[in-house]
This record gives structure tokens, C-alpha cells and sequence, in this order.
């Protein structure tokens, strides 16, 4: 293992892979601190990019994006009070307050540090839980596979923030794009409703740029002005400078905060589509609680910073260890990242890793390396990222979705893919309109057909449905997903019963 | 009275239905056990049930009045529509014009500009995307872009 990383580390180093990296990386701090921009729509941006490269080449500039993305978006939270975006909510409670209290460089330092830390923990785990989670999951048959993919889409439905049944709606939509296009037993066409575009079925990726794309663009458009107001604050940032050996100390003498932070985030990031901003609050809180000072919180304490950075960027490591052991994509940006597999005829799951060993290794490295780029990055650049996020997003916004067509477009070079761009684009926007999540419709596009694959093998195969409770990890798995839903169930009833108390009986 | 969650449940609740009745027309092959309307019907079936769960729901709940948020529908219809014609423009116009025609359009329409300066900003905006857009993804990650059928590239 370690000769395999070694090897991933040195080739890592090659100009070829090193230059993606390292712009992959740029673009996701600029990206991360652009608020409104998030991470996903930053790697969707990057996307189109990579479909000439080598597949390592292309997935290291996405592992850039997504660990410089975490750390750039602490950068507008702490500085301007403004999180670059969503799992950077929490680090602006204290990191906004510390600047105000004139330690702008301090809370900044040590979002950035706790950052690298808590990802380079991160790290540890995903080199080594990845190997054997995927021999383990080599044990698994159609059963166990169907099994593992309606856990996943019952924990996405069931942990979203919205209500349980619309979690479940959406999730059952995203099954229902893959019904549409031929059966994948005989190729026989099916609802299609005469549009000849379908007949091949619907292609995940023009419909996850699509959903995701549009329904942050048009989010953002239905508010516009925020710019201004990171223009006006921008001007009033002044000295960054600080001494790095007193902020690595001051989060270092809190090693049980930064490790809980750490594994709190990567617990986060193995559960698919929760994603870094769950992280990132659930660490802030922790931290309050097990502090001896919580009133302290939300006025400029280290701890808020620490626990919320060092999570957010250990979450990436999860979301990487789900989709290179079991193939199931932790987030949106890992499920772009499996698209770009795709598109090279690279299958993830289990057999990744020892069909592609040179490619998970790099994969790996490009994990490990990105963060001493952010770190140099950071040290030279931060004002200049201060001044980019100003930016204004009526100029932004055209460019990223000129950005999206091009991805949809370079494809498969029809038009198709651009249409189901735009037509998943007013999908997307409207399923945020009536309240539906989007986490789990995207998880069901993308485990729809193999979920239907899995289902009409283990019942070709042995026509007796009980074995699917009876195999053991078939068993364990479904159980698993029972319970998850009545967990759901049992807190968002909960949730109801607070609100309703409280005089607040929507959702 | 249905509200907002109720009414997005009748929409998967129609759309569903309409799908299920067309999977009884798939017919079933000899060959295999389990024909090409096995799993849509399950799948079908299931989000069927789940939007019923979300209308039943939505008409079982108390509503409480809540003040909307005032939100620029105008622009986003509008941008929309603009990306619209874009997707119709671009096997006609070809990558480069349409490009252009939809960048200056969408800055404008979200930032409307003022007086030769605003009108500068958007016309550079549009021609930069534009070519270099073009320049990066045709030249050198050769992607072939769109090519118009009306004006020849």
C-alpha cells in the first residue's frame, strides 16, 4: 500500500499532473470564496475541461477544486462575513467576529491551518479504509449491491433538511429518469413518449449539470446585489500578516477538537449526498457543547473556527472513500468526478482500486498534495482572491452557463445533451421552488440504472425474493435502511412537534 | 385547500400515473422472465404511493400564513427564456454567434447597462466568452463545437 502511494506521491509531482492540480486548486479556492458560487458548480465549470485529459489528469484537477473549494470558502466567511459557501456557514459565527475585533489575519490563519489538518487527518483514513472497504464489498452479489444502493437513497431521503416524504419523492423521481430509454435486459425501447432523443435514455450528467447549474444560478439571480455589498466590505480589509507557529499551536493544543472535528467530517462525507455544510454545523456544535465556555460562541472564538474548517475539509476524504470503495458518490462533486470516470469507460466500485491501482493511488496523492498547494496558494495570494470575489455575478453567471453547455454539448457532440441540460435546468429550479431536495433525485438518477441492474440479476439468478433479507449483508443492509427510515421518521416527527409547539405548524 | 407541497404532489402524482398506465402497453418478451415494465412499474408504483403520502399530507396539515418572499420572478423568467433561445440559436447560428448574442443578452437583462460604457462592458463580455471559449475547447482540447446551419460555422 504505502509503495503504491509512494509511487501515486512521486508521479503525482510530474509536470502533467502537477499543473492540473495545481489549477484545479486555483480555481476551487476562487470558486470556494466567490459566494454563490459553490463547489459543485465550480467542478461542473471544470468539467468540460477534462474530457481531453488522461483520467488521472482530469480527476486530479477535480480533487483540487473540491479540497481548494472547501478551504477558499472560509476565506469570504471569516474576512467578510459573507460564507463563500454552504459548508462554510458555521466558521463565519466566529471568524467574522474575530475579524471584526481586528484579527482578520488570526481567524483567517486559523480557518486555513485547521483546514490543512483536519484534511491531512482525513487523508490517514481514506488511504487507509479505502482498500479494505473494497475488498470487503468484493464479497458483495446483485443482492448485496441492490441492498447497499436503496440504503444509500433511503439515508439521502431520510437525512436531508427537508421533510422525509419529499425526500423520498425526489429520490423515487431520480429512479423514474432512468426508467425512461430502453430496458438494459433486451435493450426493448420504453417511455420514450415519442421524443427520439430518449430512446438511448437519459445520460446522468447533462441532468446533474443541468439540475445543480440552474437551480444555484437562478437561486442567486432572484436576489442579485450581494456583490455590491463584498465590494464595499472588501475595501475595508487591511493586515493578513500573522505568526504561523503561534496559530499551529493554538490549534494544536486542542487535539481532541481537531480530531473529533475531523471525525465528524468524515463520518459526514462516507454517508452519501449530506455533504460539507451538515459537516461544518454539526462539528460547530459539538464544539459548543464539549466547550467549557460555549457563551463564548459566536464572538470570535478559535474552537468555532477550528472545529467548523477541520471538518468541512475531512468530509471531502469520506465522499472520496464512499464513491472509490462502493461507487456510490458521497456529494454532488463526487458524483461529477464519477461522470468523468465514466466518460473514460472507468467503472467505480469495488473493483476500482485493483483494476485501477496506479489511478486510485494518484487519486489519493492528488488528495494529499493539494493541500500544500492551497496552503502556498493562500500564502501568496489571499488579497488577491479578496479583490476576485468581487466580481459582479451578472457577468459571472452567463459565463458559467456558457460553461455548462459546453460540457453538455462535449458529450456526445448533439444537441440532445444541451436540451436535456436546459429542460433538467427548469426541473431543477422548480423542485427547489416547491421545496424538494435535490441530493436524493440526483442520488436516484445515478443509482437507478444499477439499482434496476442488480434487481433483475438477483432475480434471474434465483428466483426466491426472500434472499434478499436472508444473505446476511443483504440482510444487514436492508435492516440498515429500515432503520435509517425510522430514524428519519422519529425526527422529523419530532421536528414537526417542536414547530407546532413553537406556533410554526408548516414545514 | 392544497398549498405548495400539495400541489407538487399532484404533479408526481399525475405525471406518475400517466407513466404507469403507458408501462401497460410494454409487452413482455419470451425470452426473459421479467419483461420491460418489471421495474418502471415498481418504481412507478412507489412514487405514486409516496406523492399520494405527500397530497394526503399537505391537506391533513394546519396552513399558517406566511409572508412570501419578494423575489425577481421577471428576471428569472426572462433568463430563462434567453437561455432558451440560445439552445434553439446554436444549431442554426452556429457556437460563436449564438454565444455572443446570449452573453451580451443575459448581462444585459441582469445588469442593464448605462450609457457607452455599460454597453462596452457587455459587448466585451460577450465577444471574450465567446472566442475564448471557442479558442480553448476547439483548439486545444479539440472539441468540435457547434457549427451553424445558416451561417456555416
Amino acid at each position: 500500500m504505502f509503495d503504491l502511494l509512494w509511487q501515486g506521491m512521486v508521479g503525482m509531482t510530474a509536470a502533467k499532473y502537477l499543473v492540473p492540480l495545481f489549477i484545479g486548486t486555483l480555481i476551487g479556492v476562487v470558486g470556494g470564496a466567490l459566494p454563490g458560487i459553490t463547489i459543485t458548480m465550480t467542478v461542473i465549470v471544470v468539467l468540460p475541461f477534462t474530457f481531453t485529459l488522461e483520467p488521472l489528469q482530469g480527476l486530479a484537477a477535480m480533487i483540487g477544486v473540491y479540497v481548494g473549494g472547501e478551504t477558499g470558502g472560509l476565506i469570504t466567511s471569516c474576512l467578510l462575513g459573507i460564507p463563500g459557501k454552504p459548508s462554510a456557514v458555521a466558521t463565519m459565527f466566529d471568524g467574522f467576529p474575530m475579524t471584526k475585533k481586528g484579527e482578520p489575519g488570526r481567524a483567517l490563519w486559523l480557518g486555513i491551518w485547521a483546514s490543512i489538518l483536519g484534511g491531512l487527518l482525513g487523508a490517514i483514513v481514506l488511504v487507509a479504509s479505502t482498500g479494505p472497504l473494497a475488498a470487503f464489498a468484493l464479497k458483495f452479489g446483485p443482492w448485496e449491491y441492490f441492498s447497499l444502493f436503496v440504503l444509500a437513497l433511503s439515508m439521502v431521503a431520510g437525512l436531508v433538511e427537508a421533510s422525509l416524504v419529499k425526500g423520498l419523492v425526489a429520490g423515487a423521481l431520480g429512479l423514474v429518469v432512468t426508467i425512461l430509454g430502453n430496458d438494459p435486459v433486451m435493450g426493448a425501447e420504453r417511455l420514450t413518449l415519442g421524443i427520439p432523443f430518449l430512446a438511448g435514455g437519459i445520460p446522468f450528467l447533462p441532468v446533474l449539470i443541468g439540475v445543480f447549474a440552474f437551480s444555484q444560478v437562478m437561486g442567486e439571480v432572484e436576489r442579485m446585489g450581494g456583490a455590491r455589498e463584498a465590494e464595499r466590505m472588501a475595501g475595508k480589509v487591511v493586515s493578513f500578516s500573522v505568526s504561523h507557529l503561534k496559530i499551529l499551536f493554538e490549534i494544536l493544543s486542542r487535539p481532541f477538537l481537531l480530531l473529533w472535528s475531523s471525525f465528524i467530517g468524515l463520518v459526514i462525507g462516507v454517508l452519501p449526498a449530506i455533504g460539507g455544510s451538515a459537516a461544518n454545523m454539526l462539528a460547530y456544535d459539538q464544539a459548543k457543547k464539549f466547550s467549557k465556555h460555549p457563551e463564548k460562541f459566536g464572538t470570535g472564538v478559535p474552537e468555532g473556527i477550528i472545529s467548523s474548517e477541520a471538518s468541512n475539509n475531512a468530509n471531502v476524504a469520506g465522499s472520496l472513500v464512499t464513491i472509490m470503495a462502493f461507487g456510490i458518490p458521497g456529494d454532488a462533486v463526487t458524483a461529477v468526478m464519477l461522470g468523468a470516470l465514466t466518460i473514460h469507460g472507468i467503472q467505480s466500485g469495488p473493483l476500482f482500486i485493483s483494476q485501477n491501482a496506479q489511478l486510485a493511488y494518484g487519486m489519493f496523492a492528488a488528495y494529499i498534495l493539494a493541500h500544500p498547494i492551497v496552503l502556498a496558494l493562500l500564502f501568496v495570494g489571499v488579497r488577491w482572491v479578496i479583490h476576485i470575489v468581487t466580481v459582479p455575478k451578472s457577468i459571472l453567471f452567463p459565463v458559467v452557463l456558457v460553461l455548462c453547455v459546453v460540457g453538455a454539448w462535449a458529450l456526445s457532440n448533439a444537441m440532445s445533451g444541451v436540451w436535456i441540460l436546459f429542460i433538467f435546468g427548469v426541473f431543477g429550479y422548480a423542485m427547489v421552488k416547491f421545496g424538494f431536495p435535490l441530493a436524493p433525485f440526483i442520488l436516484g438518477v445515478i443509482l437507478g440504472d444499477q439499482i434496476e441492474i442488480n434487481l433483475l440479476r438477483a432475480v434471474m439468478t434465483d428466483s426466491n425474493p426472500w434472499l434478499f433479507i436472508t444473505r446476511p449483508i443483504s440482510g444487514v443492509l436492508l435492516l440498515a435502511s429500515v432503520l435509517s427510515f425510522a430514524a428519519a421518521i422519529w425526527q422529523h416527527r419530532r421536528a414537526q412537534r417542536k414547530a407546532e409547539r413553537n406556533g410554526d405548524a408548516d414545514f | 385547500m392544497l398549498s405548495r407541497d400539495g400541489w407538487g404532489g399532484f404533479a408526481v402524482l399525475a405525471a406518475s400515473l400517466l407513466l404507469f398506465g403507458l408501462t401497460l402497453g410494454l409487452k413482455d418478451n419470451p425470452l426473459v422472465p421479467f419483461g420491460p415494465g418489471f421495474y418502471p412499474r415498481i418504481v412507478l408504483g412507489l412514487t405514486i404511493l409516496l406523492s399520494l403520502w405527500l397530497v394526503l399530507a399537505d391537506l391533513r396539515r394546519k396552513k399558517s400564513e406566511s409572508k412570501p418572499e419578494k423575489l425577481n420572478y421577471t428576471q428569472i423568467v426572462l433568463q430563462f427564456g434567453v437561455f432558451g433561445l440560445y439552445c434553439a440559436a446554436l444549431p442554426y447560428l452556429g457556437f460563436r454567434i449564438s454565444t455572443i448574442l446570449y452573453v451580451a443578452a443575459a448581462n444585459a437583462l441582469m445588469d442593464p447597462p448605462r450609457g457607452a460604457r455599460g454597453w462596452l462592458r457587455v459587448a466585451a463580455l460577450a465577444l471574450i466568452t465567446a472566442f475564448a471559449t471557442y479558442y480553448i475547447f476547439e483548439r486545444y482540447l479539440q472539441v468540435l463545437m457547434p457549427r451553424g446551419r445558416w451561417t456555416g460555422f
